[in-house]
Parts: structure tokens; sequence; C-alpha cells
């Protein structure tokens, strides 16, 4: 009704001026009867009001629509046209729609051609990982225990690639069930256990035994992995701990994970689970891409856990997820 | 002696899996023509497959169904893909393991002498290998044993792991990360002071043979086991 007000005020202001200027030159004219000039206002005014209501009527859906915010995409074609500008504004409408659309499903195929290729591009390069794996296996001079490292950081970096580009098919690539938490915990420790003797990092697990959690395994393991990776690199002192503890409180399984390392500084802290946040301890060590936070904050969003950091500059850094 | 069959198309993996495989006994027969795995496996007559799953034109699915329809033997999927339902898919097409790559010698290792010992009962030992040794010093993984000659005695089994890796490569220097890495399992987490405890267990063992001082430490790097004992009885 505003819309439409504010649209029809040139008309009206016109009509006005119009009465105004035709009763003028009648009165230079020397017809000077106010009262037939009164009756004259009012009947071309309802003719004007006549005209407005009818124009209103007429364009109501039309007005409403465009003063109405669109619900979705597609919300607009409901509504029938019943006037030639509502039914052009229609029409108009429902082409850019579908070159929107016809748009949109292009740049979805093309995500999805994207996605679909990296997939296979990281399962491609696990072959020749696999191999140099293989050969430097049965060796101990430093060289190959130096490429066994860095094979085990190009590997992280591919798992990365991949957890990345699936997160947004996240719902088509989820398999639910009971875990339990210390084998989980167990089994992803000796994983990593390369990690945790190079850096002298020393597994302490306080778990109540028989926790069990209804998770994803593979997400999950990826997201503790991630989490474990952090602990160990920015423990830097010798025969440091890192504490695994499982508990259950309010009905909820709580796991923490507790390094002795460096700790985030307060100013970064808030920011930790930021995309590209890399921070002090990013700067200061080569390797952080900011990435492995947030998607493990991402993960858990999705896995309806809740993930939360503690951390005291020197002191260490304590995770704790609750399930 | 057992015969595998691999079919994987990456000659560098399959050429390091039947070096590896030869040492240990086992006769290999490695795929080239993705052809006709059907006539070839029934030229070779295998006990055990090893099969990938991304192969050119058909993939190791469709292998592996083939191949159930002719023998019953144990088929171990090797596979870059860790998805859930890759596996359950490779299960479900008649295999009897899955190993996502990359993988270790030992898990492969492992896993085929668990399906061999499975499938054919009666040749467990034979499945097992030569055991390993030394100079006359013998070392069975399965009994836990250690012999010299006449002589023997029983180990723990992370005494076993470490004897293990020394006398594989015996007369190099095997560090401690090495050996932390070897005995490290989900039920024990070993640190550099257990380990100590450990190796220091090791050295009495030998020494109950007779054996003394061929544990040797080598500072800042590792272990070393010197064969210095007499090999004629």
């Amino acid at each position: 009704m505003r819309l439409f007000l504010r649209e029809q005020r040139p008309v009206i202001v016109i009509y006005f001026i119009q009465l105004a200027v035709v009763t003028f030159v009648y009165w230079l004219d020397g017809y000077r009867n106010a009262a037939v000039s009164m009756y004259a206002v009012l009947l071309s005014s309802c003719l004007l009001v006549g005209y407005l209501v009818f124009r209103y009527l007429t364009h109501r859906s039309f007005y409403r629509r465009l003063q109405e915010p669109a619900e979705s995409i597609g919300d607009f074609t409901d509504v029938k046209p019943s006037s030639p500008l509502s039914e052009s504004l229609h029409r108009l409408l429902k082409s850019q729609y579908r070159h929107y659309i016809s748009e949109l499903s292009g740049q979805t195929e093309k995500i999805e051609g994207h996605i679909r290729f990296i997939n296979q591009w990281v399962h491609q390069m696990k072959t020749p990982i696999s191999v140099i794996h293989l050969m430097v296996q049965q060796e101990s001079d430093s060289r190959s225990v130096a490429i066994a490292d860095e094979l085990d950081r190009l590997r992280k970096g591919l798992d990365m690639v991949l957890y990345t580009a699936r997160l947004d098919q996240f719902e088509h690539d989820i398999y639910v069930e009971t875990l339990g938490l210390e084998k989980l915990v167990r089994s992803l420790i000796t994983a990593q256990k390369r990690l945790f003797i190079r850096g002298k990092v020393f597994p302490v697990i306080e778990m109540e035994p028989q926790l069990s959690v209804v998770s994803d395994e593979k997400w999950l393991t990826f997201v503790l992995t991630q989490l474990i990776t952090n602990a160990v690199r920015y423990t830097l002192r010798e025969n440091g701990k890192l504490y695994f503890r499982a508990y259950a409180k309010n009905g909820r399984t709580m796991l923490e994970i507790e390094d002795e390392g460096i700790g985030i500084p307060e100013s970064d802290l808030p920011r930790v689970f930021d995309a590209y946040f890399t921070g002090e301890n990013g700067r200061r060590f080569q390797e952080s891409t900011g990435m492995g936070m947030y998607l493990a904050k991402e993960i858990c969003r999705k896995l309806g856990h809740e993930l939360d950091i503690e951390s005291e500059e020197g002191r260490g850094t304590l995770v704790r997820m609750k399930f | 002696m057992f015969k595998i069959f691999i079919v994987e198309d990456d000659q560098g993996l399959v050429k390091l899996l039947e070096e590896y495989l030869h040492k240990f006994d086992y006769e290999t027969f490695a795929v080239t023509d993705f052809e006709s795995i059907n006539t070839q496996f029934r030229q070779y007559v295998p006990h055990l497959v090893l099969l990938d799953v991304n192969l050119p034109k058909y993939d190791g699915y469709y292998w592996c169904r083939q191949i159930r329809s002719l023998s019953t033997c144990p088929i171990i999927f090797l596979s870059a893909r860790d998805g859930k339902m890759d596996q359950v898919m490779g299960l479900d097409n008649g295999a009897d393991d899955y190993i996502t790559k990359p993988f270790d010698y030992d898990i492969v290792l492992a896993k085929i002498n668990s399906h061999l010992r499975r499938a054919y009962g009666t040749y467990a030992a034979q499945a097992e290998g030569r055991p390993l040794q030394v100079q006359g010093l013998r070392l069975d993984r399965e009994r836990l044993c250690l012999f010299l000659h006449e002589m023997r005695v029983e180990l723990s089994h992370t005494e076993m792991k470490i004897l293990d890796e020394l006398m594989i490569k015996s007369e190099q220097v095997v560090s401690r990360d090495r050996l932390l890495e070897k005995i490290w399992d989900e039920q024990i987490f070993v640190d550099d002071n257990t380990l100590n405890v450990y190796v220091t267990r090791v050295r009495k063992k030998l020494s109950a043979l007779g054996i003394e001082d061929a544990l040797q430490t080598v500072r800042g790097q590792g272990y070393r086991l010197v064969p210095s004992w007499e090999n004629t009885p």
C-alpha cells in the first residue's frame, strides 16, 4: 500500500496542480462561482480516488510481491499476473530465473567435477607414496628416515586436501556407528607412533574404559589425528607428555587431549578455529596452513560434537570434545 | 612353496612387493596383461591373490568376482581408497581382506601369513617362512624362543621383536627410534627408559646362551648386533 501511494504520488500532485490551474484560468476569465468550482473539484477527486482504488486492486499482488522479500529463488511462480505490467515483470523474472538456474547448475557441475578430480588425483598420488614408503621402510640410515618423515607430511597434506574437498558433500559421506572410545584412541596413537617417537612425546591414557560415542569413525579419526599432530608439533621439550582423558559428565561423554607444549597466545585463542588463521605459532612453525583447526571444528559441528580449546602460553593446551 | 598372484598396475610397487615376498620364500606372479587376468590365473593356480582396485579396463571388484568363480583361494585387496564403502564393496565382491595404501611390509606379510594359515591350515609352519638365523643363532618368532646350537631361552613378545629387528640387520646400526617403533603397539606405549630396560633384558637372554658383548650400544645412534659367537657347535 505504501509503495503504491509513493508510486502514484506524482499523478496525484499533477492532478491537483492541473485542477488548480484550470480553476485559476476560469477565475481569471471572470467566472467566480466558488460553489460550482468546489463541486467540480469534488467530482473529479472522486474520479481520481476511483481510478486509484481500481489501480490498486488490480495491481495489489504486483505491489505486494515488490515489497516482500522472496523466500527462495523459485518463490514468484505461484502469483497470478493480472495486468500487463505485472505480467511482463513475471515473464522477466521467469526468464532470469531460467538463466540463473542454468548458470548455477553449470557451476555446480564444474565444482563436482573438480571435487571428483581432486579425489582421483589424491588417490593416484597414494600409489607413488606407497612405493617410496616401501623403498625407505627397510633402511635405517638417516636419509631414509628423513625421507620417511617427509612422506608422513605428504600423506597428511593429501588427507587434508581430500577431507576439505569432501566436506561439502558431507551428508553423502557419513556412516554413524557406536565406537569404543579407548580402542579408537589407542589405535590412533599407534597409527601416529612415528610422530610420537620422533617428537619424543609420550602419550598417557587416563580413560574410563567402556566409554563409547556415536560418531563417524573416518571423520572423527581425521579430527583427532589433526589434534594429536598439533599437540605433538607444539610440544617442544623432550619427554613431554600428551594426556588423553575421557569421562562422562551430565550424560555426555567428554574427551580431552592436553599437551605440555608452548600453548597459544591469548590474543590468538578466539580465532584458532577460523579458516586460514595461523596465528603467532603458525608463523613460528613453517608448515601451518591454518586449515587444520578450522576443518576440525567444521567437521565436529556437522557431526554434532562440540569442540573447544583452553590454553595458557608456555604451559600447554587443552582441547575438549563433547559428544 | 606358496604361490602369490599379484594384480597391480604400478610396476614399481609390484617389484618391491615381489622382492620382499621372495625374501620370505614365496613364489610370485605379477600380471602384466590386464585383459586376460582369468586365463593367467588358471594357468598359474596361486594360493593367494593380491588385487588392486583401480585397474585399467575393469576394476578390481570385477576381477574379484571372476576369480571367485574359479577358486576359493584368499583374495586381499590393496587399494588407495580408504572409504568404508570401498572396503564393504571389496568384501561383498568376495575378497577376504582389505589393505589401504600406503601400507607397511609387516602388515602385508602378516595378512598373507594369516590368510594362508586359515586357508591351508596344516601348512602353518611353512607359511611362516624360514626361522631367522644369524651364525647359528636362531629366532623362532612363533614360539618366542631363541636357540643357539642345543641351548634355548624363552623370550617375551617385546624381546622377540627387538631381536627380530637386530638380527635382520645384524652388523648394522639400528636406531633407538626404529626399535621403539617396532615395539609400540596398542597395548604398550614405550618410552626411552623402558627401551633401556628391554635392551638389558635382551642382553641377559643372550648371555644365558653364552653370548656376551654381541649387542653393542652405539653412542648417539642406537644398537648393533655383532655376531661374535662361535658358529661351530
